[in-house]
This record gives C-alpha cells, sequence and structure tokens, in this order.
C-alpha cells in the first residue's frame, strides 16, 4: 500500500482556513486596545503634520499628496500577492496605519535615543559611520513587527498561512515608508532654508519614493511578517522551532535593513550612475531576491492548497484542469489574462480575471467548509457564459509566450525608469 | 454583563505585552539614553575634526556632546558645551555663494517661533583665511551668535546660543576658537 502524497503546503506551509472576522471582534480587548494605539499614533503624527503645515503649506501637501500617490500601486501589488485568498480591506488597512502611525512614533525617539547610545557607549564616528545602520533597523523592524502580531491578536483567523503574514508585514513596512518619506520630505525643505520650496520634496520624492522605494521598508516588513505567519499557522511544530523562525525572519529584516543603511559602498564610488548601480545591486538586490523566492514559494505552497480544495468538486463548468494549472501561478494567470485579451478582446479579459477571482472565493469556500456554495458556484458559471459568448470558452495560459515577453518587458521598463530618474534627480541636484 | 473568557484574557494579556514592547521602544531606550552623560572633556591644545575636511581648536574648558557630534567624510557636526552655551559647527554640502549660504542659516533661525536676528552682519576671517558673515539673534530668554563660511562646496555654519549672561562670558573664548576654523580636506578625519 502507497501513502497518499501530501501537499506541499501541508509538508511547509499548512493553511489553516478561517472565517470572515465578523462583530465578535469587537469583544476582543485587543480590537480596543490597537485602535487607542492607533488613535495615539495618529494624533502624533498629526501635531508633527500640523507643525510643517504652518511653516511650509504647499511644500506638505505636495510631499502628501506625491507619496499618497506612491501608496497605491504599492498598495495594489501588495495586496494582489494573496490572489487566492485576499485579505480584508479593514485588516490591511489597520496595518498600513500600524506602520504609518503606531511604528513611526514609536521609532522616532527610540531610533535617536539608540543613536545616541552609540554615540555614547562607542564614539562620535562610529555614531555617524553605523548609528544610521544600528538604530534604524533595530527599532524599527521590531516596531513594525510588533504591527503584524497586532493583526494576529486581533483577527487570529485572518492569519492562515505565511503569505498572509507576508501580506500583513508589507503593509505594515508599506505604512511605515509612506509616512516616514513625507517626514524626511518636510525635514529636507526645513534644512534647505529656502522657505516653502518644493524642490527638496520632489528630489526626496524621487530618490526615496522610487529609487529606494522597491528595497525599502514594505520589503523588510514582508520578511520579518513570514516568520509572524510561521509562527501562527505551523501549530504542528514545536513553540521553540516556531519562535526560532520567526526570530530568523526578524533577523534577516534587520540585516537586510542594517545592509541597506550601511556606509559601505557609500564612499569612495562617487555619486554617479556607476555607484548608484552597485548599491542598488550590493545593497538592494539581495534581499529583494530572498524576498521574491520566499513570497513565490508560500504562493505556491497556499496555491496548492486552494487547488486541492477546487479539485475535489470534478466539475468541468467551475474549474477544467488546465485552469486548476494555471490558478496556481500568478505568472500564469497573468498570461490567461493576456491571452484572453489578445484572441477575444478586452471584455474576455475582464471575464478572465472576474472567473480567476470566484474561483479563487470557491475554494476559500470550500475550504472553510461553508455549507451554502451557491452564490460561488453561480458566479463562475456567470463569468464562463461571458467567456463562452465570446468564443473563449476556457482561461487558459499557452505554454511559453506570455512570461518571458512580460519579463522582457519588466525588465526594459525598470532600466529606463531608473535612468529617467537618475538624469531627473541629478537635474534637480540631488544626485 | 458576561464572564471575561479565557480566550479574552490572554487576548488582553497578548494586547498588554504589545504595549509594553511599544513602551520599551519609544520610553525604554530615551530612558536609558538620558540615564548615560553624553558630554565627555575634550582637549583645547589641538584640533578637533568635525567633519568634511574641516577642524577647529574647542575653547578651553568645553566639553563634546558626543549625542549631536557626528563626524563624517563630506559633512559634520561638533557640538561644544561651555556650561550652559551651546557651540555648534555644522559642515555640510553647498553649491552657492557666502550670501547665499547666510541667506539660509537666518531662514532656519527665524524659522524656529521666537527667534529673531539682529543687527547688521559683519564680515569676519578665520586664521587660515576663510571669509565668512556673522550676526547676532535673539529668542525668548537667550541671545545668539551665528557665522557662516563657505569653502570648496561646503559651507560651514557656527550657531552659538545661551542666556545672556552666559553668552557675554564665553563669547571671546568661543570667538577665539571660530578663528582657529581651518578647512583641509587632507587634514585628518
Amino acid at each position: 500500500m502507497t501513502a497518499e502524497p501530501r501537499l506541499r503546503s501541508a509538508r511547509t506551509a499548512p493553511v489553516q482556513p478561517g472565517a470572515d472576522p465578523g462583530p465578535g471582534l469587537l469583544r476582543l480587548p485587543a480590537f480596543w486596545i490597537v485602535l487607542a494605539l492607533v488613535v495615539a499614533g495618529g494624533v502624533r503624527m498629526a501635531l508633527i503634520a500640523g507643525r510643517f503645515a504652518g511653516r511650509y503649506p504647499l511644500s506638505t501637501l505636495t510631499a502628501v499628496a506625491l507619496f499618497a500617490l506612491l501608496a497605491v500601486p504599492f498598495w495594489f501589488i501588495v495586496s494582489e500577492l494573496d490572489f487566492l485568498e485576499r485579505e480584508p480591506p479593514a485588516l490591511l488597512a489597520l496595518a498600513f496605519a500600524w506602520g504609518g502611525l503606531v511604528a513611526t512614533t514609536v521609532s522616532i525617539p527610540g531610533s535617536a535615543a539608540l543613536d545616541d547610545l552609540v554615540a555614547k557607549l562607542g564614539s562620535p564616528h562610529l555614531a555617524a559611520d553605523w548609528g544610521a545602520a544600528l538604530a534604524g533597523p533595530t527599532v524599527e523592524e521590531i516596531a513594525k513587527t510588533l504591527g503584524v502580531l497586532a493583526i494576529v491578536l486581533v483577527a487570529r483567523a485572518q492569519v492562515n498561512s505565511v503569505l498572509d503574514g507576508v501580506v500583513y508585514g508589507a503593509m505594515v513596512g508599506l505604512g511605515f515608508q509612506i509616512i516616514e518619506d513625507i517626514v524626511y520630505a518636510l525635514g529636507a525643505v526645513a534644512l534647505a532654508g529656502h522657505g516653502d520650496d518644493i524642490e527638496p520634496v520632489v528630489t526626496t520624492f524621487l530618490l526615496r519614493g522610487f529609487l529606494s522605494g522597491v528595497w525599502s521598508h514594505t520589503l523588510f516588513g514582508a520578511l520579518a511578517g513570514a516568520g509572524i505567519g510561521y509562527l501562527v499557522v505551523r501549530a504542528d511544530r514545536t513553540w521553540r522551532s516556531r519562535l526560532g523562525v520567526a526570530m530568523l525572519a526578524l533577523l534577516g529584516a534587520w540585516a537586510s535593513h542594517l545592509l541597506w543603511n550601511s556606509p559601505l559602498f557609500r564612499d569612495g564610488l562617487g555619486n554617479g550612475a556607476l555607484a548608484l548601480l552597485v548599491v542598488l545591486v550590493f545593497k538592494g538586490l539581495p534581499p529583494l531576491l530572498l524576498i521574491l523566492l520566499l513570497v513565490r514559494a508560500a504562493h505556491d505552497r497556499e496555491a496548492d492548497y486552494y487547488a486541492a480544495q477546487l479539485e475535489q468538486l470534478e466539475d468541468r463548468e467551475l474549474i477544467t484542469p488546465d485552469e486548476l494549472e494555471v490558478l496556481k501561478s500568478g505568472s500564469r494567470r497573468a498570461t490567461a489574462r493576456w491571452h484572453a485579451r489578445t484572441r477575444a478582446g478586452l471584455r474576455a479579459r475582464t471575464a478572465v480575471r472576474r472567473l480567476q477571482r470566484a474561483q479563487a472565493r470557491l475554494a476559500v469556500e470550500l475550504s472553510r467548509g461553508t455549507t451554502d456554495l451557491g452564490r460561488w458556484r453561480h458566479e463562475v458559471r456567470r463569468q464562463r457564459r461571458v467567456l463562452a459568448a465570446l468564443g473563449h470558452p476556457e482561461a487558459i495560459a499557452p505554454e511559453g509566450k506570455g512570461p518571458w515577453r512580460r519579463t522582457a518587458s519588466a525588465v526594459f521598463s525598470t532600466a529606463l525608469a531608473i535612468a529617467v530618474l537618475w538624469a531627473a534627480i541629478s537635474a534637480l541636484g540631488g544626485g | 454583563m458576561g464572564r471575561v473568557t479565557r480566550r479574552q484574557l490572554t487576548n488582553l494579556l497578548g494586547a498588554l505585552s504589545l504595549v509594553l514592547a511599544l513602551a520599551g521602544l519609544a520610553v525604554g531606550l530615551p530612558a536609558l539614553d538620558a540615564a548615560l552623560p553624553a558630554d565627555r572633556p575634550v582637549p583645547s591644545d589641538r584640533p578637533y575634526a568635525v567633519g568634511g575636511g574641516v577642524t577647529v581648536v574647542p575653547p578651553p574648558g568645553a566639553r563634546i556632546d558626543v549625542t549631536e557630534t557626528r563626524p563624517t567624510e563630506n559633512s559634520g557636526t561638533a557640538l561644544f558645551r561651555l556650561g550652559p552655551v551651546r557651540y555648534l559647527i555644522t559642515v555640510r554640502r553647498f553649491e552657492g555663494d557666502l550670501s547665499a549660504a547666510a541667506d539660509g542659516l537666518r531662514q532656519r533661525i527665524t524659522g524656529t517661533p521666537g527667534y529673531q536676528v539682529t543687527g547688521t552682519e559683519l564680515t569676519v576671517a578665520t586664521g587660515s583665511g576663510l571669509a565668512g558673515l556673522q550676526g547676532g539673534y535673539t529668542a525668548p530668554g537667550r541671545g545668539g551668535r551665528y557665522a557662516v563660511f563657505v569653502a570648496d562646496g561646503r559651507t560651514i555654519e557656527v550657531t552659538v546660543s545661551g542666556a545672556d549672561l552666559d553668552l557675554g562670558r564665553s563669547l571671546p573664548a568661543i570667538d577665539a576658537s571660530t578663528s582657529t576654523l581651518r578647512y583641509d580636506p587632507a587634514g585628518p578625519r
């Protein structure tokens, strides 16, 4: 007798389905305590913003508008990471608020104090070179990771896979990154001493928002969040090993942040495009690749689990075997949408997207043991009929076409964007 | 009123631990920082490297505040304390002339509520030949003096502040120290 092969998700990253947070949330003390912390952080940050707004109204408005705009694509990407089991927007907003209001409020005095301690226990030279690299990551990564723990306390059932931890961690990091960037931009305005001048805001936006934005707090938060996700879902492991992995992930986030803030490669290479490239490649790329691989592994394991739920249906109208393979991978999902557009137009692309969403939701409801699946089955069938009417009945991804083209296009666009940004920053005198 | 469940109690303890950890970062670290002294004696018989290739001979009896002193290759700050008087030197990259540098410093001083620049600016020069502009300012309960120099794409800003009486006592020694400002990119870091 041969043993039933276990899914990768069951072996290394189990999924624990949980229901949507209901009114029961209001009976949890953590909900009110976390809410109070967010409100207190909001008041503190509003006071800081108010001081800047009084002195530099135009710059404040510009900084808030630019960085709010920057948050939109980041938010979209982070919330799309878990396509199959999407996180409730209210919890994503709470994670963002924790990062932007609580973690920042705590980090301002905490990092300054730790920087001072480096100078006192070491020397001003040590603090000048390594103060920002040691103090910032130590305080900020802890404060942000506490945000993911806050989400666990408020809605434990919503952190049901490692990928959920990644999403909440990234969202906490994004909130932190956006608010920190606004404060930095306004600090640059004050330091320039040219009154209410928006040039330092634009330079900060290009430097911190674009060039440093990709490998910044969102990334570090995602790594630490993965550890919390593991801590919560791997109930089959010993408490010690789960805690060990969570600490290791936090250490990874801290080390990535330290590397980014460190003075390594800062001097000696000048301020030209080559120096920038070296910094991006050696300080930003390794953590970025590590975290992308981690996200992919977590996503694939979660996808295995939900695909297994849909497989049980054995109903080709709800999902075909080829669609099941497509649904498991973000790249193949995107290729299927692209394929639908090229074959049957934009309406087909939209219908494929809706079909994939409905199939994913059906899988989640199946995993939760929902007895009445009529609503979700109906939505899948509706999109199937739309696709059939458009002459593209199956949301499949042809082998070997879409991913390569999209990857090449993404690499080219990124290189072009960096070149344009570098030219813009140099023209503004920020280089 | 319902009973407190075990789950609610655990949840409360978890949330309080969260608050405790945050307090450790926001209050504990600053408290630990405040418990340790920030100033150290600094020799006044040899140049002190402020950063960015700038050196100064500190006034006799001055102590360096390590929390506000950050010397780096291209820029730096050094804060000396003579009793209650603050003597701050800041070096940073700057593209512009002396007048623009003085304008920027004045704007930053007057940008603080209650701070006003007084009198007219005078030209000053250091022993090493750096030419600069010097002026004064007032603030509630304290007075101050500023000076600014420009050298090789860098601005060297000096601000001195303290109560009028203390300032009057310390200014001669600080003026003597300011006149020792030297820019030497090949010099000690």
